[in-house]
């Protein structure tokens, strides 16, 4: 006999999956939820949240996310990754907090899944042969073993012939866990009826019985078929529960719940570098509005990671430049990462080499998604401001907040209409949707200055376009009473001309460590050279990947990514541009 | 205004705090020292009800005890469309009545498990978990079947009726006395549509379903 856990067993039935339940199951030991995303992809996952060890099948299935009832921590659809911490709501969820997930495959109306199956789901070449239909599963409080030795004694009978009875009964071997049965009918040997009875180990004492007929019965007769099996498995049911009781109680099976990953029990390391781990290849490249390509990238390997709304990518390009793109996908469309790239009529080889050398097919390296730009889930309006390509993120977030029932207003400043980006997202948006076409600097300003009136407890803003008009939006929203906190900046890149000529010290704290930092060299050169891994990403002092905690000396912030109460507290500082204006800083590493 | 003796705990004060709110009718709260104080058995309380049970109603002077007696009560009373007690439907009355005696069964076996455990009644709580499983895999079955032929319900009808009241909380707050309905998908997909109906409301140990 193969080892259970290597084999694929049905864990629930389609219609089990109904929108926006969770399943509660369990297979050889271990409860899982299964729920059914939005998108029809199926999940298996370990019923046990990783905050605190809480059933996720008492949870909610909003179809794109699973929140767990008890501290509402979110879990995206296919990757389990975590989305969103209440308690957390100003920072993005480390992306090494991830659910353990099964694998599911949905064959002749039964879920399948397994602890760690071999191959794919057992194919039954008679029900691929017909029009399967599935019959109502039956637990039962005995094992699979006297479940299946049941089995090979059970009787129904055929379709045709419903109210007769001793039909004779063939039986077919499937595997370890499954046998067919054909009933023939007493009378008339030409009316036969198969039925194939999948066992799913639940425990050492408890089964389910899943059956599925070869031939789906005409649909008037079908409740008489299904109350017919109904019946007969009912009374296979007691036998097999008679013969359990007789036998002593087996030892549970005990599923391993796996510790808490390294990478989640200690500090996470730090990315090493500017890396790209990830290979996805170019599912679909369209024109989503004048000079922007819309590229939906697919993985190439393992399935891809979580992301959160405001996640970018680093996509690695075939002429060696690095370039960030926000994800623009709601949340749970999670089988592939979808970005938009606008040409940038002084491109320097990026968006030009994205639009005219990259085709369907190809493929890229990117970075896994990194969230500089988190989205707070708890507020009671969220304004969002979007200028040309900026829209991208507030995509991704206004498609968070929409299923969840919270308010949003997404204003969408663009030169004309063709200028206008993925239409095909806005337009689930509905009417939170403000578009402002062809406005000079002058009545932008004057726009925004209306939409960022009225600040009220518990209001966020986020703003993302070009640097005049994120400047004029800072003004605007501080004049008009926006606490520095409640609105939030990503800049497309640091227009700020860097003044590189100063030299200094860093004193790496926790290392040990004194370098100097000579004009003309940045922090993370530096620290680079002197073998100190580092992360980074736009390496310009937009994106904030290569921040560094600063405890002791007077920073020269030249970034755009920090806020000002931010700069203020002194005590962080992005290595790729900012610098010192002390002799000497400690840094935190 | 109905006065309900009521304790927050109670499955069955439960059964008519869901029913008033589902017909969106106001009531009072008489909270009864049921645990640990036993108010229930003081003879101040049994002259209100002989027999020492909540819930009870006072309805402007018209007094009413037990749980499902209440809710025929409520439901004739205060449900204009009549569809909670389908009195004009003698098939459907009928059903009704069969399942509000069902229910009886799961108060006597899944909600007793639940005192055993919560309050330390003096229950054989093998035989009432053993009963809980034999009443909730007959209902998964008729429920399944129900499904089956379009129907959300208990009752044959297209609306719920008092009995999906009446057995949803012994259903619903089954795991705290230790009967898992992990065997029941059915009935698990049941109580989602209950928490789906307007004006539901929770109690202690039940949650509602989400908003999407």
């Amino acid at each position: 006999m193969n080892d259970p856990k290597s084999l694929w067993h049905p864990v629930a039935t389609s219609i089990d999956l109904p929108r926006h339940h969770i399943f509660h199951g369990q297979l050889l030991g271990r409860e899982v939820a299964v729920w059914r995303a939005d998108d029809d992809f199926v999940n298996v996952w370990e019923n046990r949240c990783l905050h605190r060890g809480v059933r996720l099948s008492i949870g909610t299935n909003d179809g794109n996310e699973l929140t767990c009832r008890y501290h509402g921590w979110r879990y995206a659809n296919r990757s389990a990754g975590c989305t969103y911490i209440p308690a957390h709501p100003a920072d993005a969820p480390a992306r090494t907090i991830c659910n353990r997930t099964f694998p599911a495959v949905e064959r002749y109306g039964l879920v399948w899944s397994g602890e760690d199956p071999v191959g794919e789901p057992p194919l039954v070449p008679i029900l691929d042969a017909g029009t399967p239909f599935t019959l109502r599963s039956l637990p039962v409080n005995a094992s699979a073993e006297v479940v299946l030795a049941q089995l090979g004694d059970h009787r129904f009978q055929p379709v045709d012939a419903l109210d007769g009875d001793h039909a004779a009964m063939a039986v077919t071997e499937l595997g370890d866990f499954a046998l067919a049965l054909t009933a023939i009918a007493a009378s008339t040997p030409t009316t036969t009826s198969t039925a194939v009875f999948f066992v799913q180990p639940v425990d050492s004492d408890r089964s389910v019985i899943r059956a599925v007929l070869t031939d789906t019965p005409a649909d008037s007769e079908q409740i008489a078929v299904l109350r017919h099996h109904a019946t007969r498995l009912g009374q296979l049911v007691a036998l097999a529960e008679t013969a359990a009781a007789d036998q002593p109680a087996p030892e549970p099976m005990v599923a391993t719940i796996d510790q808490v990953s390294l990478a989640l029990s200690v500090m996470p390391e730090r990315e090493t570098n500017r890396s790209a781990p990830l290979r996805v290849q170019v599912a679909r490249k369209w024109e989503t509005a004048h000079d922007i390509m819309a590229f939906e990238l697919v993985s190439t390997g393992n399935p891809l990671p979580t992301f959160q709304p405001g996640a970018h990518i680093d996509v690695h390009l075939p002429n060696g430049l690095v370039r960030q793109y926000s994800i623009t996908n709601g949340p749970g469309d999670t089988a592939c990462y979808r970005i938009g790239v606008k040409l940038e009529a002084e491109s320097t080889g990026g968006s030009q080499a994205l639009h005219d050398t990259v085709n369907e097919g190809d493929v890229l390296a990117i970075s896994e998604p990194r969230n500089n730009f988190p989205l707070r889930r708890d507020a009671l309006r969220t304004v969002f401001i979007a200028g040309g390509i900026g829209v991208t993120p507030m995509l991704a977030m206004a498609q968070a907040l929409q299923p969840m029932g919270l308010a949003f207003e997404l204003h969408y400043f663009a030169q004309a209409e063709e200028h206008l980006a993925f239409n095909e997202i806005r337009s689930t948006l509905g009417d939170s949707v403000t578009v402002h076409l062809g406005l000079s600097p002058g009545e932008t300003s004057a726009e925004l200055t209306r939409v960022l009136q009225g600040y009220d407890h518990a209001n966020q803003a986020y703003i993302c376009g070009p640097g005049p008009m994120l400047e004029a939006a800072r003004t605007i929203a501080a004049e008009a009473g926006w606490p520095d906190q409640a609105v939030h900046f990503e800049y497309f890149k640091n227009t700020t001309e860097i003044d590189n000529s100063s030299s200094f010290e860093i004193a790496l704290a926790r290392s040990a460590v004194t370098l100097q930092v000579p004009s003309g060299t940045t922090i993370l050169e530096v620290l680079r050279d002197h073998g100190v891994a580092m992360p980074s990403s736009c390496e310009q002092g937009a994106c904030g990947t290569c921040v560094v905690p600063v405890i002791e000396g007077d920073i020269d912030h030249q970034d755009v990514h920090l806020k000002q109460t931010e700069r203020d507290a002194g005590d962080q500082i992005m290595t790729c541009v900012s610098r010192a204006t002390s002799d000497r800083l400690v840094l935190d590493i | 205004m109905i006065k309900l003796y009521d304790y927050e705990l109670s499955a069955n004060c439960y059964k008519q705090r869901l029913m008033l709110s589902l017909l969106d009718v106001p009531y009072e709260s008489v909270p009864v020292d049921f645990f640990p104080g036993l108010e229930h058995k003081s003879d101040e309380f049994k002259k209100i009800n002989p027999l020492g049970h909540i819930p009870v109603i006072d309805d402007d002077g018209y007094v009413l005890w037990d749980a499902h007696a209440i809710l025929v009560y409520l439901a004739a009373k205060y449900d204009p469309s009549g569809q909670w007690y389908p009195t004009e439907d003698p098939q459907l009355l009928g059903e009704a009545a069969s399942w509000l005696l069902f229910a009886e069964g799961t108060t006597n076996t899944a909600s007793a498990a639940r005192l055993y455990v919560n309050l330390g009644y003096d229950f054989d709580i093998d035989v009432c978990r053993a009963g809980a499983h034999r009443l909730f895999r007959v209902l998964d079955e008729h429920l399944w079947f129900r499904e089956r032929e379009g129907l959300d319900w208990v009752c044959s009808g297209s609306h719920p009726t008092i009995a999906d009241i009446a057995i949803f909380p012994d259903v619903v707050l089954s795991e705290e006395g230790g009967v898992s309905r992990l065997d029941y998908p059915a009935l698990r997909r049941w109580t989602d549509r209950v928490k789906a109906l307007p004006g539901f409301t929770i109690m202690p140990g039940v949650f509602s379903v989400g908003t999407s």
